[in-house]
Parts: structure tokens; C-alpha cells; sequence
């Protein structure tokens, strides 16, 4: 056994060089786990041939007023921002329930904060590859192109990601609180969520008694923006200024659950589930 | 020399257990500490409270003067933790994972680092080993490598030899003497390895129904208590528990 020398001793870090372990850890793991490229990869290749082979179906029928497949396909690919940007934060937290590694975590200079920083920075990453998939496969196999709508789908885009976030955040508060059976929940509000917010339809064609609901969610705005966008009308201001006005609720609404069920988590000892 | 740790009153109760009643802990710059009791006498919430993972109900703890939760960030980065029976992060290799928390310790490139750490516990040949496909034993001394590259000025462990063979566990201990007494780092360890307290540490505190039952050296507590060694004093207070 030797006794080499170690580096020399450390003042803790700075928080960008934590951040940057968590992008390498969570990087490593998307490098050797295979299930997280279907997330990347598969679903958004399964989804675009769905839902723009149902497009194509209906415009071959010749009843609707617009073509199917543009709104379809544009509808598929803003869900997956919310969705890669939900699924990539969700499970980058449950990564660390499923290998037992929180207690690892809470133990060195680590904060929540940097944490969700570093997880949120490596799915931005999967959020562009995702993306990539459904913008190539919708171009190569139905002839759309999403950029045709133009660059006022950057701040429909910033809405959706942060939608996805928030409703991870809420997600992972659950866990903290309720254990892994919370776990479900990640794909669960996420899609009644994209229900309710009519990514493929507008939020009119939803039953009289869910309209409601939908209008007091940021993502069902966002969705209604693009498909203006994508109608050639101009950037529709009030539908994402209301959006703008959803997310300054949800988004602290969800933060503040969160560090509500970090405190419960720490308070009740519930760190010994997961070591 | 300002204390290792400072944890004043700490009260944990959960509903129908109470984990912790009122306990002092000081631990002065490079002591070696260990704390013991028998098995639900609290040791581990003790630990997980004096490292923030866990809020005492009441009571304060103090690493190095950095009062928790508050700058729980600052002190954790004079602390090394691991245990016995906590996994490994699954999906990295040995030398990967030991990269990722050598940063989270502030080490801009662990590299060196990482190879001292399992240089000094004789486990270099296991850099590029999967951590799931580890054995308990090698687990461990790689969670010591974790726990101690950063160079902590306090040590803590929970149960670190458990369920280890005689070589390994004696490997563990060796290599912590050594980075106690290069570094002068304090060490706050639970065993129930009577025997490794004993060459390990020159105080103990046992704990017994979340309180503080005696505090001092090995010779001094069992001495109290009546007893030849502590594996009799730990006997006696278990059986204490047991009643």
C-alpha cells in the first residue's frame, strides 16, 4: 500500500465546477444506458410517423379546412420539448433514487440548486438531439419544415421548456414526499397537461367543462401561438403574454412545493429510504 | 484549534421511535472519535444529522464553525462520509465516478487525485471496473477513496468495515490511520467491531435510546461501567435495551 501524496487540500469548489460533475455524471450515464436514447431517439421517431401519417390521413380525406399533417407534426415536435425537457429532469432526479446515490450527494458541498442547474444544462443537450430526430424526420419523411414558421417559435419554445421543468419540479417534490411510487407521475401529468393544452388541436375542440382548466395553463397558449405562427399570421403578443403571466405563477408555485417537500424530506428522515 | 464538529441538544423523534434525546457531541480538531450503541440506538440518524441529511427537531450542529443547514455547502466540503452500506452510483466506472465527486469537492482535475486515493488503499487495478460489479468489500474501499481524495479535515463513517473479510476491513483501517495522522484529520466512525474502536479510536461516546450514555477513552468508559473492554459494556447496554 502506498502512502502517495494527494493533491493539495481544497476550499470546496466553486459551484460551476459542481454543476460541470453533474453534466459528466448524468453523461455518462445517458452514454451507457440504452433505455435513455429511446427517450432521445425512438419516441420522437414513433411519434412524428404517428401523428403525421394521421395528418396525412386526414388531408387525404379531403375534410379538413387546413391541411392535418403541418399542425400535427409542429404539434409533435413542441411536445417533445416539453416532454424531453420534463422526462430529462425527472428522471436525471430519479437516476439518483434508483442507484441509492441522494445520500451520496447530500453529503458533499453539493446545493439542490446546482444540482437541478447541472441536470437541467445535460438535458438541454437531450432536448437538442430530441429535436433534431422529430425536425429531420418530419422534413425526410413528410416534407415539413418547422423553420418555416420563423423565429417567433424561440419564445414558444422557452415557454414549453419551461413548462417541462416546472412540472418536474412539482414531480420531484412528489417523490421527496411519497417515495417511488410518485414515480408514475413524471409521464402522468405530463401528458394530461399536453391534453389539456391542445398540442395537435385547438383548446376549443376540448369538452365545454376542460376549456377552463386549459386556459390558465402557459403550454396551451404556446400552442395556440405556434399555430398561428404556422398559418403565417403575425407572433400573436396576447396569447404569449398570457403565457408569460402562467409561467410567473406555476413555475414559483412548483419551485415553492419542491423546497416545501425538500424540508418535509429532510425533517422526516425520509433520506433513509435511499441508503 | 477550533473544533472538528459542534452539535449541541440534538432531538430526532419519529412516531414511535426517539433516535435522538438531547445529544452533545464535541469533536475536537484530529480526534478520533467513535460512536456506539446497539443496533436502533440512534447512531446512524445521529450521524445524518450532524451532516444536514437529516433536521433535528431541536439542536445545533457546528462543522469547523459553519453552523448546518445554513452553510451546509461550506462545511460539507471539510467532510468526507461513507458507509458501509451505501451503493455506488450504477452506470459509471470506478475512476469515472471518482472524477465526478472529486469536483463536487472542488477539484478541478481529480485525475491525480483519483489515483492516489486508490493508490493508498491498493485498489488501483480497479479504475476502469464497472462500480456495480464491485464485491461489498471492494465497494467500501472504493467509498473510502470517495470519502477521503478531498482530504477532509473530519472523517465520518458509519459501519465501515461491515461484512468485510479480515484483509480487507484490516486495509481499510490502515489506510485511515495513515491519513489521520499525515493529514490530522478527525475521525467520527460507528462499529460494532469492538476490537477496531479499540486500535482505531482514543474516545468513545455510546449512545442508548437516543442519549448519551458515557463519553470517554475506551479504558475510562468501560471502566465505569464495570467492565473489562467495551465489547462488555456494549453487551451490557444492549441488554440494557433489550429489557
Amino acid at each position: 500500500m502506498s502512502t502517495a501524496a494527494p493533491t493539495a487540500p481544497l476550499q470546496g469548489g466553486s459551484p460551476a465546477l459542481r454543476i460541470r460533475a453533474i453534466v459528466r455524471r448524468h453523461a455518462y450515464v445517458q452514454k451507457r444506458a440504452p433505455q435513455r436514447w429511446f427517450d432521445v431517439m425512438v419516441w420522437p421517431m414513433v411519434d412524428t410517423v404517428i401523428w403525421g401519417s394521421i395528418g396525412k390521413f386526414v388531408d387525404q380525406q379531403g375534410g379538413a379546412v387546413r391541411s392535418g399533417a403541418p399542425y400535427m407534426l409542429s404539434g409533435i415536435l413542441l411536445m417533445h420539448v416539453v416532454y424531453q425537457s420534463n422526462v430529462s429532469l425527472s428522471t436525471g432526479f430519479m437516476e439518483e433514487t434508483w442507484s441509492r446515490n441522494l445520500l451520496n450527494f447530500m453529503v458533499t458541498p453539493l446545493r439542490e440548486a446546482e444540482y437541478l442547474a447541472g441536470v437541467i444544462l445535460f438535458g438541454l443537450a437531450r432536448l437538442a438531439m430530441g429535436l433534431t430526430f422529430v425536425g429531420i424526420a418530419a422534413w425526410l419523411l413528410y416534407a415539413f419544415n418547422v423553420t418555416h414558421a420563423g423565429w417567433g417559435l424561440v419564445p414558444v419554445v422557452g415557454v414549453l421548456m419551461l413548462v417541462g421543468w416546472a412540472i418536474s419540479l412539482l414531480v420531484i417534490g412528489l417523490i421527496l414526499r411519497y417515495g417511488s411510487g410518485a414515480e408514475i407521475l413524471t409521464w402522468g401529468i405530463l401528458f394530461i397537461v399536453i391534453a389539456l393544452s391542445g398540442a395537435f388541436y385547438t383548446t376549443k375542440a376540448l369538452p365545454a367543462v376542460l376549456q377552463p382548466v386549459s386556459r390558465v395553463l402557459p403550454s396551451a397558449h404556446a400552442f395556440a401561438a405556434a399555430r398561428a405562427l404556422l398559418d403565417g399570421r403575425p407572433m400573436p403578443w396576447g396569447q404569449l403574454g398570457a403565457a408569460l403571466l402562467g409561467l410567473a405563477v406555476f413555475v414559483p408555485l412548483c419551485l415553492a412545493y419542491l423546497l416545501r417537500m425538500l424540508r418535509v424530506f429532510r425533517t422526516r428522515g425520509y433520506i433513509t429510504r435511499y441508503s | 484549534m477550533q473544533d472538528a464538529l459542534v452539535a449541541r441538544g440534538l432531538v430526532k423523534r419519529y412516531r414511535r421511535t426517539m433516535a435522538g434525546d438531547g445529544v452533545d457531541l464535541t469533536i475536537g480538531a484530529g480526534e478520533r472519535v467513535a460512536l456506539l450503541g446497539p443496533n436502533g440506538a440512534g447512531k446512524t440518524t445521529t450521524l445524518l444529522m450532524l451532516l444536514g441529511a437529516i433536521a433535528p427537531d431541536a439542536g445545533t450542529v457546528e462543522i469547523f464553525g459553519h453552523p448546518l443547514p445554513k452553510a451546509r455547502s461550506r462545511a460539507m466540503a471539510d467532510v468526507g462520509f461513507a458507509a458501509g452500506y451505501l451503493p455506488l452510483p450504477e452506470r459509471l466506472r470506478v475512476g469515472e465516478l471518482l472524477g465526478v465527486f472529486g469536483q463536487l469537492y472542488g477539484i478541478a482535475d481529480p485525475g491525480p487525485a483519483v489515483a492516489a486515493g486508490l493508490e493508498r488503499f491498493g485498489i488501483t487495478h480497479l479504475a476502469d471496473a464497472m462500480a456495480t460489479e464491485l464485491s461489498s468489500g471492494q465497494r467500501t474501499l472504493v467509498g473510502v477513496v470517495k470519502a477521503t481524495m478531498h482530504q477532509p479535515k473530519l472523517l465520518v463513517l458509519d459501519e465501515p468495515t461491515a461484512s468485510l473479510d479480515p484483509d480487507v476491513a484490516h486495509r481499510v483501517r490502515t489506510g485511515l490511520e495513515r491519513i489521520c495522522e499525515e493529514h490530522g484529520t478527525a475521525l467520527l466512525v460507528t462499529s460494532h467491531n469492538m476490537n477496531e474502536v479499540e486500535r482505531i479510536c482514543e474516545r468513545v461516546v455510546f449512545l442508548s435510546f437516543g442519549c448519551v450514555v458515557a463519553d470517554g477513552s475506551p479504558a475510562d468508559v468501560s471502566a465505569r461501567f464495570g467492565q473489562p473492554n467495551l465489547e462488555e459494556v456494549f453487551l451490557h447496554l444492549a441488554s440494557e435495551e433489550d429489557r
